[in-house]
């Protein structure tokens, strides 16, 4: 029962890390890239987690932590970036966010 | 009798992670907007990952695992909302302002009074 429960659970998440690599190759943004970069590695500690169950040893569980931990690092500094590059190539926009339209429009 | 009910515990809380897992991947690939699949990759997956370390929990059998599958839980409700705060702060930063401020208007605040002067 618990065997049908895993088989589930991997194949779903390798499912999720198609369905997650089309979004990385289609995404408009890189914003979007990087969401589905974050879901990827949900569905890798998911499976990880499947494996720690199918075959009884808790060195799997071991490998999950660590994508975890990866994951999370790496969603930050890919969101600072782009969060950085956008600021940049934009200065216009930072002019106007910090009052200096009112005083150019009459 | 204690094996078989945790057993089906363990059961239905995975089948139920990799549902809520697949509506997340489902929303990430069909919601238009970047805010949007935002919203369902993190709600959902967040469910989906106490769902499925629930599951595993009721099926491992001994303190390692748990102690392990602990951590993970723990650490997941920690960093998911900490880094979909982050992309959603990168998405707003990295999208147009001319076109697309009326269709976010939650996540614009600090733009939309701009907009609307623009339109006016």
């Amino acid at each position: 029962m618990i065997e049908f429960g895993t088989l589930v659970l991997g194949i779903g998440a390798i499912v999720v890390a198609a369905l997650g690599v089309i979004r990385i190759v289609q995404g408009p943004t890189s914003a979007d890239r990087v969401l589905a970069l974050d879901l990827f590695l949900t569905a890798a500690v998911a499976l990880a987690i499947a494996a720690a169950i199918g075959t009884g040893r808790t060195v799997f569980l071991d490998v999950a932590i660590g994508l975890a931990l990866l994951g999370f690092v790496g969603t930050i500094g890919w969101a600072r970036l782009i969060d950085r590059a956008a600021q940049r190539s934009r200065p216009a926009d930072d002019n106007v966010r910090s009052g200096g339209a009112k005083e150019r429009r009459p | 009798m204690t094996e078989t009910v945790l057993g089906v515990v363990a059961l239905v809380f995975l089948v139920l992670g990799t549902v809520a897992l697949l509506i997340a991947a489902w929303g990430v690939l069909a919601l238009p907007d970047a805010l949007a699949r935002q919203h369902a990759a993190t709600k959902a997956g967040t469910l989906a990952a106490s769902l499925i370390t629930l599951g595993a929990m009721a099926a491992a059998v001994d303190a390692g695992s748990w102690i392990r599958l602990i951590v993970i839980l723990v650490f997941l409700f920690a960093t998911l909302p900490v880094s979909s705060h982050m992309l959603a702060r990168a998405a707003v930063q990295e999208q147009d302002p001319d076109d697309s401020v009326d269709e976010v208007p939650l996540a614009g605040g600090d733009r939309s009074p701009n907009a609307k002067r623009d339109g006016e």
